[in-house]
C-alpha cells in the first residue's frame, strides 16, 4: 500500500468523524438534548394537525410583529 | 361492594354511587368535570387519545386570583422582554404526569390570541411562554393553565439556573470534541506503538504524526481552554495551580510535537497531549456537573410561603400581597392553608403542623393569645390573628435570607491533589529550567539544551497526578451510586473522607418520623370496624399509626354521625346512637372514664358507649438499621451527636435506643445551624443528616449535607449527597466509600510521585529515548486507574 492511500484514508476518516462532531456540537447548542423526553414524545404525538399548529403560531408571531411597532 | 369505574377527565377508579354521572361520562369530583367539558368545548379533546391509561391528580380548586400576575412588582421580577418586544415569563408547572399533560398545556396556550411561543419541558415541568402584552394579559394565560387542570408559579430564570446550564453545555461540548479526538487518536497510536515493534517506514510515522497533529489541536485549543484561561489567571494572580500544570504541559508537548513532527527527528507525543486534556476535563466536569443552583433552591423555598393573604380591612375581607401587610394587620387562616407572618392569635383555636420549623409531626394546639409563627399550617383551625412582625421579619423569611448567606459562603475544602499541584508544578517548572542552563553551559547547544529542558517537562506532564483524584471519585461515585447514595459533587468524596463528626436529625432521620403502635392492650373484645371508622376521620399521626396497625382487609368503614374533632385530646362519635371516644387520658376522663397514664410513650384509650375497650401505646420507633448503622460509623472514628427540635425527655430515649452519647434538644432551626458554627470555629469538619424543613439551615451550613430520600424536597435540593433508598445503613456506607476513596487518592498520588522520582533525573540527564518515555508514560497512568479500581474489589471484598 502506498504512502498517500494511508494518507488519504486517515484524512477522509478523520473529516468524516469531524462532521459527526460538529453536528453533535451544533444540537448541543440548540439545545436538543435539554429536555430527554422530548424526541420521543414528538414520534408519539406530532402529526399533521401539530405542524399545522405549529406554522400557525409561526404567522400569528409574524402578524404580531408587523402590527404593532416593537421598540428593540 | 360497588364495582369501580374510572373517572372520564382523571381515570382515577372510585365505587360507581359516589361518581357525577351524565351521559356516558363518570367524574370524581366538579373540576373533573368543568375541565372535561372546557376541554371538549375548546376541542382539546384529543388529550385523552394521548392520554392512554394514565392517570392525573384531579384539579384541585384555585380560589387564587391570578392578578397579582399583573402587577408592576411581578413584571419586574420575572417577565422579560426579547429581541421582538414580546414578553417572556419562566413558569413551573405543577400537575404535569406525562408526555399528554404538556401537549395539552402547549396546545392550550399556543390557542390563545397573543401567545407566541411555549415550550415546556416534561423532565423539570418548567415552561418558557412568551406572547404580546398588548394582546392578553399573563394572567389570561395563567387563568388559562388553571382551568385546564394545572397550576403555575413563576421562577426567577435569569439568574444561576442559565448561568449553570450554558456552564454544563460548555463542558458537553468540550468533552465531545476531545473523546472523538482521543479516540481516534488511540487507533493511530495502536499503529505507531506497534511501529516501534515491527518496524515502521519513516514516511508512514510521518503521516501518522500528521494525522495525530490535526486531532490534537482542537483539543488543546477548544477542549483545553478553560486550563489555558485557567493559566493566564494564574500568572496574572501569581498563583501555580493545576491548570498551570496542565496547560504548559500539554501546549509544551505539543510545540515539542510538532517541531518533532516537521523535523521527522524523533517521537512525537500528540498522544499524550490529548489525554491529559480529556482525562483532566471530565474530571473538572464532574465538578459542575450538578451544582446545586442556589437560585433555585431559593425558588422552591419560596413556594413554601403564600403570595398573598386574606386580611380584613375595614370590616371587609381583602386579599393583599404579603409584602404589603403591615404590623398590626388582622389575617385570617382558614383550615389547610400555611402561615405567611409572625403574629398573634385573636380569635379561634385549632391545631397547627409546625413540622417545618420543628421537625415533628404531632399536631400542636394553639388558641387565643398564643403565637404563631409563618410556615406552620394550620391543620383544622380557622383563626384571626394579629401580624407583630411584617414579612420581611418573620421567621420563616429569616431562615430563606440565613439560607442564602449559608449557600453563599459554604466552606470548600480544597483538594489534596490540587494543593500539591502547586509545590509539583513550581518544582518542574523550575528543573526544567536548571536543566535548560545547565545543559547550555555544558554542550554550549542550545537547541539541544532546549529539546531536553522540554523533555523533562513532557516526562512529568502530569497524566498520573491529574489522573489520581477523578479516576478515584470517578470509582468511588459509581460504587456509591449502585447503592443508592447520589454524590452531588464528585469533591465531596474527598471532603467526607476529612469529618470528623456527624451530626444527626432526630425526627425522620433516625426515627421512622411516624408513630407505630408499640403496645396493644384489649381490655373487652370489640367490632375493629368501629374503631377503624372513627380513626379515618383523623389526620392526627396517633390515629394514622393506629388505623395501619388495625389495618386488615375484612375492616369495612361504617356509617358515623356527628363526627367531632376535640382539640389535643382526640375524637368522637356517634354510631347507633352510642358515643365512640378515642384519644388520651384527659378525653376519657372528661366523659367519665377513669384511667391510669404512666408511660413515656404516647397512648390512646377506645371506648364505646362509656366502657373502656382497649388501649394502645404509641412511639415513633427509630428506623431497624440505625442503631447497627451507628456503631459501625463510630468504629470509623466519627462523632457522632443528635441534634432535635423536640423536648429533652423524648431526645434522651431515643438517643439511648440507637446508642448516641450525645445530643442537643429543644432546638430551633437556627440553633441547629448555630451549633454547627461552633463546631467550625474549633476545626471541626462536619456531616449533618436531616430530612425536614427545619433542617435545612443546619444542612447548608454543614461541610457535608445528607438528606433522607424521602426527606422534603428543600432539604434535598439543600444537600449535598442524597441517600436514595432510604436506609441507615447507606450513611455507613457511604462514609465507607469516601474513606476509602480518598485512601486511593494518596495512593495514586504516591504512585505518581514514585514514577517522577525515576523517570525526572533521567530525562534531566537526557536519557530519556522515545521508547522508555512513551511506555513509561502510558504505565503511570495505567497504574493509576487500575489501582482506583481496587476500591471496588476492596469494597466488595468487605461488605458492610
Amino acid at each position: 500500500m502506498s504512502d498517500w492511500v494511508i494518507g488519504m484514508m486517515l484524512g477522509v476518516s478523520i473529516f468524516l468523524g469531524s462532521i459527526a462532531v460538529v453536528a453533535l456540537v451544533w444540537a448541543i447548542k440548540k439545545g436538543q438534548f435539554d429536555d430527554s423526553e422530548h424526541f420521543l414524545n414528538a414520534v408519539k404525538f406530532d402529526g399533521e394537525e401539530d405542524l399545522n399548529d405549529a406554522a400557525n403560531l409561526e404567522r400569528k408571531k409574524e402578524a404580531l410583529k408587523k402590527k404593532d411597532y416593537r421598540p428593540e | 361492594m360497588s364495582n369501580k369505574i374510572s373517572c372520564s377527565h382523571c381515570h382515577l377508579e372510585f365505587s360507581e354511587d359516589v361518581m357525577i354521572k351524565e351521559d356516558e361520562h363518570y367524574f370524581c369530583c366538579n373540576g373533573c368535570q368543568g375541565v372535561f367539558h372546557l376541554l371538549s368545548d375548546e376541542g382539546l379533546d384529543g388529550f385523552y387519545d394521548k392520554l392512554g391509561n394514565n392517570k392525573l391528580a384531579p384539579p384541585s380548586e384555585q380560589f387564587e386570583d391570578a392578578s397579582n400576575f399583573d402587577s408592576p412588582a411581578f413584571y419586574e421580577r420575572f417577565v422579560s422582554t426579547n429581541k421582538d418586544g414580546f414578553s417572556e415569563v419562566s413558569l413551573i408547572i405543577e400537575g404535569i404526569h406525562c408526555a399528554a399533560c404538556v401537549w395539552l398545556n402547549e396546545k392550550a396556550l399556543s390557542g390563545m390570541d397573543g401567545v407566541v411561543a411555549t415550550n415546556i419541558n416534561y423532565t423539570n415541568n418548567k415552561a418558557k411562554i412568551i406572547w404580546a402584552d398588548d394582546s392578553v394579559k399573563l394572567s389570561k394565560i395563567i387563568d388559562m393553565i388553571r382551568a385546564i387542570g394545572y397550576n403555575a408559579y413563576p421562577y426567577d430564570a435569569s439568574l444561576q439556573e442559565v448561568k449553570a446550564d450554558k456552564e454544563r453545555k460548555e463542558y458537553y461540548t468540550r468533552i465531545a470534541v476531545a473523546v472523538f479526538a482521543t479516540m481516534n487518536m488511540m487507533t493511530i497510536m495502536v499503529a505507531q506503538y506497534a511501529g516501534y515493534f515491527t518496524g515502521i517506514s519513516g514516511n508512514i510515522r510521518h503521516i501518522l504524526n500528521i494525522g495525530e497533529w490535526v486531532l490534537a489541536t482542537p483539543v488543546l485549543f477548544y477542549s483545553g481552554w478553560p486550563f489555558i484561561r485557567g493559566m493566564y489567571f494564574g500568572i496574572k494572580t501569581h498563583t501555580v495551580n493545576m491548570d498551570t500544570l496542565v496547560a504548559t504541559g500539554a501546549i509544551l508537548t505539543y510545540i515539542y510535537s510538532i517541531y518533532i513532527t516537521l523535523t521527522r527527528s524523533g517521537e512525537a507525543y500528540f498522544d499524550s497531549a490529548t489525554m491529559i486534556v480529556t482525562f483532566v476535563l471530565i474530571g473538572k466536569f464532574l465538578e459542575v456537573l450538578s451544582k446545586k443552583g442556589i437560585a433555585d433552591t431559593l425558588d422552591v423555598m419560596n413556594h413554601y410561603l403564600p403570595d398573598d393573604v386574606k386580611v380584613i380591612q375595614e370590616k371587609k375581607i381583602v386579599t393583599k400581597n404579603v409584602n404589603d401587610v403591615v404590623v398590626g394587620d388582622i389575617i385570617i387562616v382558614n383550615s389547610g392553608e400555611k402561615v405567611a407572618i409572625d403574629g398573634e392569635i385573636v380569635e379561634g383555636n385549632g391545631s397547627f403542623d409546625e413540622s417545618s420549623l420543628t421537625g415533628e409531626n404531632e399536631p400542636v394546639f394553639k388558641t387565643v393569645g398564643e403565637n404563631i409563627i409563618s410556615g406552620a399550617v394550620s391543620i383544622d383551625a380557622d383563626i384571626k390573628y394579629k401580624t407583630t412582625k411584617d414579612f420581611a421579619n418573620s421567621t420563616m423569611s429569616n431562615i430563606v435570607d440565613l439560607l442564602e448567606n449559608a449557600m453563599n459562603n459554604k466552606p470548600k475544602i480544597q483538594q489534596l491533589a490540587n494543593q500539591l499541584s502547586e509545590y509539583f508544578s513550581t518544582i518542574i517548572l523550575f528543573l526544567s529550567f536548571v536543566t535548560l542552563v545547565g545543559w547550555y553551559i555544558y554542550s554550549s547547544n542550545f537547541e539541544q539544551s532546549f529539546m531536553i529542558s522540554i523533555a523533562v517537562i513532557v516526562i512529568a506532564c502530569p497524566c498520573a497526578l491529574a489522573l489520581a483524584t477523578p479516576v478515584a471519585t470517578l470509582v468511588g461515585l459509581s460504587i456509591a451510586s449502585k447503592r443508592g447514595i447520589l454524590f452531588k459533587e464528585a469533591a465531596q468524596l474527598e471532603t467526607m473522607a476529612h469529618a470528623n463528626i456527624l451530626l444527626l436529625d432526630k425526627t425522620g432521620t433516625i426515627t421512622k418520623g411516624r408513630p407505630e403502635v408499640v403496645k396493644e392492650n384489649i381490655i373487652l373484645p370489640f367490632r375493629q370496624s368501629l374503631l377503624y371508622s372513627l380513626l379515618l376521620n383523623s389526620k392526627h399521626p396517633i390515629a394514622k399509626g393506629i388505623a395501619n396497625y388495625i389495618f386488615s382487609e375484612d375492616l369495612e368503614p361504617l356509617e358515623l354521625q356527628s363526627f367531632k374533632n376535640i382539640p389535643s385530646q382526640g375524637i368522637s362519635a356517634m354510631f347507633d346512637g352510642k358515643m365512640l371516644a378515642g384519644g388520651n387520658a384527659k378525653l376519657m376522663q372528661t366523659i367519665g372514664i377513669s384511667v391510669q397514664s404512666q408511660s413515656d410513650n404516647s397512648e390512646f384509650y377506645f371506648a364505646y358507649d362509656g366502657q373502656l375497650l382497649a388501649k394502645y401505646e404509641l412511639f415513633d420507633i427509630p428506623r431497624d438499621d440505625a442503631k447497627e448503622a451507628i456503631e459501625k460509623i463510630r468504629k470509623l472514628g466519627i462523632e457522632i451527636i443528635m441534634l432535635t427540635g423536640d423536648h429533652e425527655q423524648s431526645a434522651k430515649k431515643v438517643a439511648k435506643l440507637v446508642g448516641i452519647e450525645k445530643y442537643a434538644s429543644q432546638l430551633t432551626p437556627q440553633d441547629k445551624a448555630t451549633y454547627i458554627e461552633k463546631l467550625h470555629q474549633s476545626e471541626k469538619i462536619t456531616v449533618m443528616a436531616g430530612d425536614g424543613v427545619n433542617d435545612i439551615l443546619a444542612l447548608a451550613n454543614s461541610d457535608i449535607a445528607i438528606a433522607m430520600g424521602n426527606g422534603s424536597d428543600i432539604a434535598i435540593e439543600v444537600s449535598d449527597v442524597v441517600l436514595l433508598n432510604d436506609t441507615f445503613s447507606s450513611l455507613s456506607d457511604s462514609f465507607k466509600i469516601s474513606q476509602r476513596t480518598f485512601t486511593m487518592i494518596k495512593e495514586n498520588l504516591v504512585l505518581s510521585f514514585i514514577y517522577n522520582a525515576i523517570t525526572i533525573p533521567l530525562a534531566m540527564a537526557g536519557y530519556i529515548i522515545p521508547l522508555i518515555a512513551a511506555i513509561s508514560m502510558s504505565v503511570s497512568s495505567l497504574v493509576v486507574v487500575g489501582n482506583s479500581m481496587r476500591i471496588k474489589f476492596g469494597y466488595n471484598s468487605n461488605p458492610s
